[in-house]
């Protein structure tokens, strides 16, 4: 018996041994880059990356198949359009404060041999700025009226007002497309190859392992040196560690973390290097200014402005964020990621004070303690939910740290972790005390109106200042220069001085890349849009 | 026996049509939809949520939105995936070759060596072999098999390299590559998911295996066969293991529903391109086309697996009559 | 073999055979642990430096080691077994009970009962656990314990049922229910006095097998929102949050997972010594 059992394990080792030599032998392609990504993209087309399909995934692929008109410069000022760089567009003039125009560059082929014209932007402005079949893209580009065509290259895009971002809603948000690539009005898009005029073209799609590109030889900006181009699904983010430190993939955007440790098996691994930038990312609790049974009267205690200040003043946020991201986050001042140029000069976010954390309660009538040493006022504790979805590991480290710490200073946490799409609902209809958010921020400032102005679309808290609305909107109508970034400043300590919420964490993505790639450059607003530039 | 069959057959349907009804309505009275996520994490507006909402037939009433499902079922069109935005049966014919050949190695591997050492173990039973097979296979059953993958993984793939870590082919291989290079390649992904999940599963079988035969091998005409001298590999074979199979066949019932969905830690530590991840991402994300089309399919085979375990049944005892 | 045996002498019984010994000697280990250890040890919920602490292997102070947030391991363990074997034993229990007596009605009766019964339970099995559970969370915000147990005893019993049908099919043809019939038994006594005890074999593996999914299933209820809420620990939660980091801090899922490991093993071996203990002619 104990004989045949070895029999079988010695057999099945030979099996196993024999099966690995081909996989060994098989020589990997040096001009070929793996990317591994948690997702796959299934609608890489502009015009089409809406609702379930505004994923990175697909943008990612996007990127390497569609150009844009113009990309940012290289500090992400998303105001100045002498300084952004020409790709599409081979230059453009501005003919008055409300229009802009752009011309082709002549060179410009689509991969089905085609020239790209002024009448394919076109078509996919008309797509992009329909709201019935681009929702999110058409709140974008709200203020043009126009798009135009003058000649074959030459595009005319007007706008209904005078603001800093012009240029950056005309050329950031929506990539051309082949007119005619997707029915006019379809929405959601059916699903087609997609041709488009990068550097990259489209090969395959193998469902649910990866998507293949390959270099377009004629691509007029120059031939990328990478040949081969595939982005790599593994929704588990330890799988995702493992495809990488086994070699079988070449570089990630955003290495899983927590925990730290996976960033630093892959600092010690001795074929990759990381690459930490700056990441559109914000964490923040944000408290609900209304009761969560009924959204029109205030939040019992968090209408309270001392006691959200109090909440902020009791966590010590620094070291929770070194804990949990080590040296590859900090604590914001204000809601804005490091991504977002206004956070530059910002001063240092408030400190730990418990000392003065317990002042304001006490100020706020917070002083008994009931039998569990938690804080009451008129016989109620001071007990507050906390949810969070359960996906995200970092929040769930932090919420627990968060609990602690305030069980320290006589608030009771009780933690919701829950399920995505039941925290989604919850959250969009005000059903919490306090919300541990995170957003993935636009490049622009000007989406902080979104969620802290008093008729922002995602302003689910029902925040209300009208000083900071009059601020915004002075500092989106500003004209480029320091006038306009001292406004910016003003807006977010405008916020953090009321204290809506308490920003947590913003974060650098830490990617790894093989060190095969001796220049690899990557756009912390669009991670592999340089691909093109990569070489050995 | 026709007429039996013809009426489970109805049963079936019945039971099909159902668990559709059932789940039809849970899945809209459960908290969450498609598309309230993308309000949380992205900056989207409630307004634009709502033309989204209208894009996909959401913003119809509940019972308006199962007629137009119903009918369109009906005509064997199960929708289109709010996911990935392609038909729901392209998507499971996609994902179904994974997760059979995934499945069907497990099964094939864990009811064989299952069976064998269970069996074995009973006709010693006390013996050092038997307690340390027991101790050994129960061990594997309370390791939870993502925990196991990654130990796998991770020595196999990370440390020695002798493996691939995830996927199912190495996407560097040309597509122009011969048969042999490609199924050598897939065999090579398929030996660690399917290790992992023989040994947290093999325990059950053997379990089972052990108990019936230890039952069985005392009974009066196993010891009179002995008695009569017929060599003891044919008592086994054709005496003990006839009347030990009942439960061992229920289980294979059972399993079959998990062959086509597969087990969804496994296929994540993975990255198998199975059902399992496809239907467990698609509960996650409410996707209800995709969730009712892969809830049809798991139901037509557990309906099927407990029909298939019947007919054995009475197969191997004529006295169990269906009426 | 008849129901009365199984009264009386069955502990002793059970006691005299070594590895029913060795079963009860573990689960009463673990079982006092459970009960008295945490007075002893640090609060499993404490942070005491989520910095300069966290991660810390297995030495002096931690005799497990310290998981992320650098909470001590062993009060964890320790602190994790009370509900996990209490979560476990309970569901269990229940769901054990209504397998077996829905597979005994279903196989014993046959016909349309059968046919109504059996066709419950494909369609049970059919319908994602999940979603009823989600549904429990849209009228609840956090369910108590008893509501988790009863949850998991009532939704773990369908594949029990068609186990135990399967062997009533296979035993009421035979000649000692055949008899009783003929001597007029009704028909409740020959399902549960007669053919009961004998369709305890695979219930008992159906059981014994039981507890450790349950352990690792009430984590992943956890991770709906549904199960034991943090900070408190249970052992297949542990093991969860431990998966990103089994490489490099293995301490934080081994010992949950040998304390999963080593009930599981002893349930087993008590299965083996019960079934032995019933069934004479193993012996």
């Amino acid at each position: 018996m104990a004989s045949a059992i070895l029999r079988f394990a010695v057999r099945s080792g030979v099996w196993a041994s024999a099966f690995t030599a081909p996989l060994a032998a098989q020589a990997a392609d040096p001009d070929a880059l793996v990317i591994v990504t948690g997702q796959q993209a299934a609608m890489p087309i502009p015009t089409c990356m809406e609702g379930p399909q505004n994923l990175t995934a697909n943008s990612d692929v996007a990127d390497q198949l569609f150009l844009r008109l113009a990309e940012l410069p290289p500090d992400l000022v998303t105001t100045d359009e002498r300084r952004f760089v020409p790709v599409l567009a081979k230059s453009w003039t501005r003919r008055d404060s409300l229009t802009l125009a752009f011309d082709l560059d002549p060179r410009a082929r689509w991969h089905n041999g085609r020239p790209v014209t002024a009448a394919d932007v076109v078509f996919t402005f008309e797509r992009a700025r329909n709201p019935k079949v681009a929702p999110k893209l058409a709140g974008l580009l709200h203020h043009i009226v126009s798009v135009a065509a003058e000649g074959a290259r030459r595009v005319v895009i007007r706008f209904d007002r005078v603001y800093a971002e012009q240029f950056y809603d005309a050329t950031f948000n929506v990539a051309p497309m082949p007119a005619g690539l997707v029915p006019a009005d379809a929405a959601p898009c059916p699903v087609v190859p997609p041709v488009g005029d990068g550097p990259f073209r489209w090969v395959r799609s193998v469902p649910g392992q990866f998507v293949e590109l390959a270099a377009d030889s004629g691509f007029f900006l120059g031939a990328p040196k990478i040949r081969r181009l595939f982005f790599r699904t593994a929704a588990d983010p330890e799988a995702r560690v493992n495809l990488l430190l086994s070699g079988e993939a070449d570089a990630t955007d955003n290495i899983p973390s927590p925990p730290l440790s996976n960033v630093e098996r892959v600092e010690e691994a001795p074929g990759l290097r990381v690459v930490p930038l700056a990441s559109p990312v914000l964490g923040y609790l944000l408290f609900n200014q209304r009761d969560r049974g009924d959204s029109t009267k205030p939040h019992p205690i968090l209408s309270d402005p001392s006691v959200r200040r109090a909440i902020a003043l009791a966590l010590d946020r620094r070291r929770m964020v070194q804990s949990v991201f080590g040296r590859y986050g900090d604590v914001p001042f204000g809601p804005a990621s490091r991504l977002l140029w206004i956070q530059r000069g910002a001063p240092a976010a408030a400190g730990q004070d418990t000392a003065q954390a317990r002042r304001l309660l006490a100020k706020a009538g917070w002083v008994a303690r009931n039998e569990d040493g938690i804080l009451t006022r008129d016989g109620h504790p001071l007990a507050l939910s906390l949810s969070y979805p359960l996906t995200s590991e970092a929040r769930k480290q932090m919420a627990l740290q968060v609990q602690e710490q305030l069980r320290g200073m006589g608030i009771r946490i009780d933690l919701q972790r829950l399920e995505g799409p039941v925290w989604a609902e919850r959250r969009a209809h005000g059903n919490f005390d306090i919300d541990f958010s995170s957003a993935t921020q636009d490049p622009t400032p000007s989406g902080l109106t979104q969620s802290w102005s008093c008729s922002g679309g995602t302003n689910v808290a029902h925040y209300c200042d009208l000083g900071v609305d009059s601020l915004l909107n002075r500092a989106i109508t500003s004209p480029p220069g320091p006038a306009a970034g001292r406004l910016w400043q003003e807006v977010l300590r405008r916020i953090e001085a009321d204290q809506p919420a308490v920003p947590m964490y913003s974060i650098a993505y830490v990617y790894a890349v093989s060190r095969r790639f001796r220049k690899a450059p990557i756009r912390p607003e669009s991670s592999w849009l340089r691909v093109r530039e990569w070489s050995r | 026996m026709t007429r039996w069959l013809a009426v489970r057959a109805l049963q079936a349907l019945l039971t099909l049509a159902l668990v559709a009804v059932l789940l039809f309505f849970l899945m809209r009275l459960a908290p969450g939809d498609p598309l309230s996520r993308l309000g949380a994490e992205q900056q989207i507006s409630q307004r634009e949520i709502e033309h989204l909402r209208a894009q996909y037939g959401l913003d119809q009433p509940v019972s308006r939105q199962f007629v137009t499902w119903v009918t369109s079922v009906a005509r064997g069109d199960l929708g289109n995936s709010i996911e990935y935005g392609r038909p729901v049966t392209s998507l499971i014919a996609e994902r179904l070759p994974a997760t059979l050949l995934l499945g069907g190695t497990v099964l094939l591997i864990n009811f064989s060596l299952g069976l064998w050492l269970g069996a074995a173990q009973a006709v010693r039973r006390g013996s050092p072999l038997d307690r340390w097979l027991t101790g050994a296979s129960l061990a594997g059953y309370a390791l939870p098999s993502f925990w196991l993958g990654l130990v796998l993984a991770w020595l196999m793939a990370v440390r020695w390299r002798l493996l691939p870590a995830a996927g199912m082919q190495n996407p560097l291989l040309e597509t122009d590559a011969g048969l042999w290079t490609r199924g050598l390649d897939v065999a090579a992904h398929l030996v660690l998911p399917a290790a992992t999940l023989v040994i947290v599963s093999i325990a059950s079988t053997m379990r089972y295996q052990r108990r019936a035969m230890l039952e069985v091998l005392p009974l009066p005409y196993i010891v009179a066969a002995r008695a009569k001298g017929v060599p003891e590999a044919l008592v086994l074979r054709h005496h003990a293991w006839r009347n030990a199979l009942f439960p061992v066949l229920t289980l294979a019932g059972l399993w079959l529903p998990i062959l086509a969905t597969g087990s969804v830690f496994v296929e994540s530590v993975f990255a198998w391109p199975g059902l399992g991840s496809l239907a467990a991402g698609a509960v996650g994300t409410r996707d209800y086309p995709l969730l009712m089309g892969t809830a049809l399919l798991v139901s037509a085979l557990i309906v099927v697996g407990g029909l298939m375990a019947d007919i054995a049944y009475g197969l191997l005892d004529p006295r169990i009559r269906w009426t | 073999m008849d129901l009365t045996d199984l009264r009386g002498t069955l502990a002793a019984s059970v006691w005299r055979r070594p590895s029913g010994r060795a079963a009860l000697v573990t689960l009463g280990i673990i079982a006092a642990v459970a009960i008295a250890g945490p007075t002893f040890l640090p609060d499993p919920a404490a942070q005491p430096d989520v910095v300069g602490q966290a991660s810390l292997p297995p030495g002096p102070g931690h005799p497990f080691g310290t998981d992320q947030l650098s909470r001590d391991v062993l009060s964890r363990v320790v602190g994790g077994a009370r509900i996990s074997l209490a979560v476990a034993g309970l569901a269990v229990l229940v769901s054990v009970t209504i397998g077996a007596g829905v597979g005994l009605v279903a196989g014993y009766l046959g016909g349309a009962a059968d046919a109504a019964l059996m066709r419950f339970v494909d369609a049970a099995l059919a319908i994602p656990r999940l979603f009823i559970l989600l549904l429990l969370l849209a009228v609840w915000d956090h369910i108590p314990i008893a509501a988790l147990i009863i949850i998991l005893g009532t939704t773990g019993w369908f594949g029990t049922s068609r186990l135990v049908r399967g062997e009533v099919l296979r035993l009421r043809h035979q000649d000692f229910v055949t008899g009783a019939e003929a001597l007029g038994a009704r028909r409740a006594r020959v399902m549960f006095r007669h053919l009961f005890p004998n369709t305890l074999g695979p219930l008992l593996v159906a059981a014994t097998l039981g507890v450790g999914d349950v352990i690792l299933l009430e984590a992943g209820l956890s991770f709906l929102g549904l199960g034991i809420q943090p900070p408190r620990p249970s052992w297949g939660g542990m093991i969860f949050d431990a998966k990103s980091v089994l490489v490099t801090a293995p301490w934080t899922s081994i010992f949950p997972g040998l304390a999963i490991a080593a009930t599981v093993l002893a349930v087993n071996l008590l299965g083996d010594a019960l079934s032995g203990a019933v069934d004479p002619r193993q012996s």
